[in-house]
């Protein structure tokens, strides 16, 4: 990875100031966060320390109380409703935004009524528009590059676990997004399955995309991230390129928690 | 709405009421001890009783209650045999015809409800009782049957009521029933809406109470999920 | 008039009752179709009231299916055939004709039907919502499907597929209730079955033509919906 390339280069996502809470819990107290194009950020914390709800606003799966998201640039409008909440000021906007952002899930949520290949091109197809043919073409090469070109016609609950998430990948990746955001993607998964996925996650990583990774993996987030982020307790507690914060982290806490 | 009217309508369908429940309560008592029959058939590995069980539920719930209504009331007198025979008496009476055939119906389905608890209780236990020595009846009516039971009575509750809705088919066949008394009130009146709603209100409180019965039954029948009696009270509780 | 033997009851010749007993086994298949597609429209609003309504609307839902379990159904069709020939009756009168006008039995059973059964569907689309693994729905609102689309797309395919079970039962249910739509005078299978009986002396054989014809509808379409099932399901989890 690059470094100096990913100071300079342009940011792909800035969260700033964000807050949310879930009723009286305020689960995120302030999160600032930039993601430069081409950085891969992991995000590491206990459970319950709010990361997939940070990852989960970039998209707007949770609306936030405040603060502000940008993807490349373009900031999602919030409005505030008559019952102090607050929601998008225009949905077409955040559709629009999310259809910019791939997201794979922890518990890969593949349609389960469409075969791998049908999944990876519905949201081309239906979502972006794309002639069927070519969004097929695409969709069979991506398929292939995440190892599982002989499964496109298989239901999902007939795939492993390790081959869902692969299929889910390539369904993120059919979107042409400008970021993915990663949330504990091998948590869900068997020990020995776990390694097929961080394989086309490095490979993804070494393309230079832009990638926000929720995980648990230490090796990952050692040797592939070009930028660790601690969370603990809704906000940022220690942030910096792997090798400085594994080795000479100045929160206690981290180094508590990498030691368990 | 005319409250006057629609008190009026009140006691006319509430002196229906006891013909409605009467109807109910004979056919689900008979049709329980059939239905139990046709589930320990079904469940007998004897083949000709299994068949037979099948057959009879197959043709009982395939085809609706007024057809076996109609079949029972108005078919069978096509036979001399059976006007000739001493169930005539019965058999001539839509009284009883109703109840025939309500009872014939709800055993059909409810032996399916009663061979799925049954099969619910796990072999395991079954076993545990043999080996304490006991015999077959005494770990069926001790061992089996409570859970049994226990596992069959939601459905049950829920076969109940459509029983206690399907007595409304007996006043196709001339019985005064809260239904057929509700229509002669509506042919006479032309008030539908009132005497739909008082009778609508009456099966509501049957079944309601029905549903209310059928909990607190379920609650009897469920130690295990009431609180642990303490000690000096539970063999006082265990005694049946 | 002779009187006809079993064979001539079924028989499709001069003096047999065949085509007027298909043609009320006719009746009363349309009668089924009728009342399941009004219920399917009912249960489909139904699930979304109890689904995603305000506390009203969800309150009306349930109020819906709770009365409509526990009342009779032959109590539904009085209404609706009574209480339409009272509104036609009353408009008619509006217009000068006299004397009772009677609602067409048909569109009153159909009704009655789709009512009933409509509490019904309401319950099994719910259940099968309910079904629905939520990260799967999620997924579609991730990648940037709009309301609709994820609606069209994603949600109801894979409701659907779960409620395919529960709605064969409901079919099964509206086709026998379909017999009592013959107290409203509509002729369908067991209206014919009793002119039939009332026109001759073998009332069982009538009606045990009628029970056969009802079992041989109810075990074809019953094996149409399983195969529906195994067709559409390939995939679903379920458990
Ligand atoms: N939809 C929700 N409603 C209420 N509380 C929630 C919701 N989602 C998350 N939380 C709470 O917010 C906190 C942070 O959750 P989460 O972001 O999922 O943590 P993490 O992903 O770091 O384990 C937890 O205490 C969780 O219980
Ligand atoms: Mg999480």
């Amino acid at each position: 990875m690059n470094m100096s390339a990913a100071v300079t280069a342009p940011v792909a996502i800035r969260v700033h100031d964000l807050h949310k809470s879930f009723g009286p819990v305020e689960v995120l107290k302030g999160v600032s966060l930039d993601a430069r194009e081409g950085e891969v950020i992991s995000i590491l914390g206990s459970s319950g320390s709010g990361k997939s709800t940070l990852l989960r606003c970039i998209n707007m799966l949770e609306v936030p109380n405040s603060g502000t998201i940008e993807v490349a640039g373009e900031a999602i409008r919030l409005k505030t409703s008559g019952d102090g909440r607050s929601r998008p000021a225009d949905q077409k906007q955040v559709d629009r935004i999310r259809s910019e952002l791939g997201m794979v899930f922890q518990s890969f949520n593949l349609w389960s009524h469409k075969t791998v290949l049908e999944n990876v091109i519905e949201a081309p197809v239906h979502v972006l528009k794309r002639p069927r043919a070519e969004a097929i073409e695409e969709a069979e090469a991506l398929l292939a590059k995440v190892g599982i070109a002989d499964k496109r016609n298989h239901y999902p609950s007939h795939l492993s676990g390790g081959q869902q998430q692969r299929a889910a990948i390539a369904r993120a990746l059919a979107m042409r997004p400008k970021a993915m955001l990663f949330d504990e993607p091998t948590s869900a998964l068997d020990p020995e399955l776990v390694g097929e996925v961080l394989r086309v996650m490095r490979g993804l990583a070494e393309e230079g995309r832009t990638m926000l990774v929720v995980t648990h993996e230490m090796g990952f987030a050692r040797d592939v991230s070009s930028r660790v982020v601690f969370v603990h307790k809704g906000t940022i507690e220690e942030e910096g390129p792997p090798h400085e914060v594994f080795t000479r982290s100045k929160s206690e806490r981290f180094r508590q928690f990498i030691k368990s | 709405m005319d409250i006057k009217f629609a008190l009026e309508t009140f006691w006319s369908l509430a002196a229906a009421l006891p013909l409605t429940l009467q109807l109910a309560t004979t056919s689900i008592a008979l049709g329980s001890v059939l239905a139990l029959g046709l589930a320990l058939a079904r469940l007998s590995g004897i083949l000709a009783l299994d068949l037979f069980a099948r057959t009879y539920v197959f043709l009982f719930r395939g085809t609706p209650l007024l057809v076996q209504i109609f079949l029972i009331y108005y078919g069978l007198s096509q036979f001399p045999a059976v006007r000739h025979s001493i169930f005539w008496p019965l058999l001539r009476e839509p009284y009883w015809c109703a109840v025939l055939a309500l009872m014939l119906n709800t055993a059909a389905y409810a032996s399916e409800i009663i061979r799925g608890g049954l099969l619910s209780v796990p072999h395991g236990q079954v076993e545990a009782a043999r080996a304490c020595g006991m015999g077959r009846l005494m770990i069926f009516r001790r061992i089996v049957m409570p859970q049994a039971l226990r596992q069959a009575l939601p459905g049950y509750g829920n076969e109940m009521i459509s029983m206690v809705k399907a007595t409304a088919l007996a006043s196709i066949i001339t019985l005064m029933e809260i239904t057929g008394v509700a229509a002669k009130l509506i042919s006479e009146s032309y008030r539908v809406i009132e005497v739909f709603v008082v009778a609508g209100v009456i099966y509501l409180a049957i079944n309601f109470a029905l549903t209310r019965l059928v909990a607190f039954a379920e609650h009897r029948l469920n130690p295990q999920l009431r609180p642990p009696l303490p000690i000096s009270t539970e063999l006082k509780g265990e005694t049946h | 008039m002779t009187e006809p033997g079993f064979l001539d009851i079924i028989s499709f010749g001069a003096d047999g009752w065949g085509p007027a007993l298909a043609a009320g086994a006719w009746m009363t298949i349309l009668i089924a179709i009728a009342g399941f597609a009004i219920g399917g429209l009912i249960g489909t609003f139904g699930a979304w009231a109890k689904i995603s309504g305000g506390p009203v609307v969800r309150g009306c839902a349930e109020a819906y299916t709770t009365v409509l379990r526990g009342i009779p159904d032959l109590l539904v069709i009085y209404l609706f055939y009574f209480g339409g020939s009272a509104v036609v009756t009353a408009i008619g009168q509006l217009y000068g004709a006299e004397g009772f006008v009677s609602f067409p039995g048909f569109i009153a059973g159909a009704l009655a039907v789709g009512i009933t059964s409509g509490a019904q569907q309401t319950e099994v689309y719910r259940g099968a919502f309910r079904a629905v693994h939520p990260g799967e729905l999620e997924a579609a609102t991730a990648c940037g499907m709009g309301r609709f689309l994820k609606f069209r797309r994603i949600t109801v395919p894979l409701t659907l597929r779960h409620a395919l079970p529960g709605l064969g039962n409901v079919w099964q249910v509206v086709l026998k209730e379909s017999a009592l739509v013959s107290v409203t005078g509509v002729v369908e299978l067991l209206r014919q079955a009793q002119i039939g009986a009332g026109s001759t002396s073998r009332p069982f054989d009538f009606f045990f033509i009628a029970a056969m014809i009802y079992l041989a509808i109810s075990t074809v379409s019953g094996l149409i919906l399983q195969v529906t099932e195994r067709r559409f399901s390939r995939g679903v989890r379920r458990g």
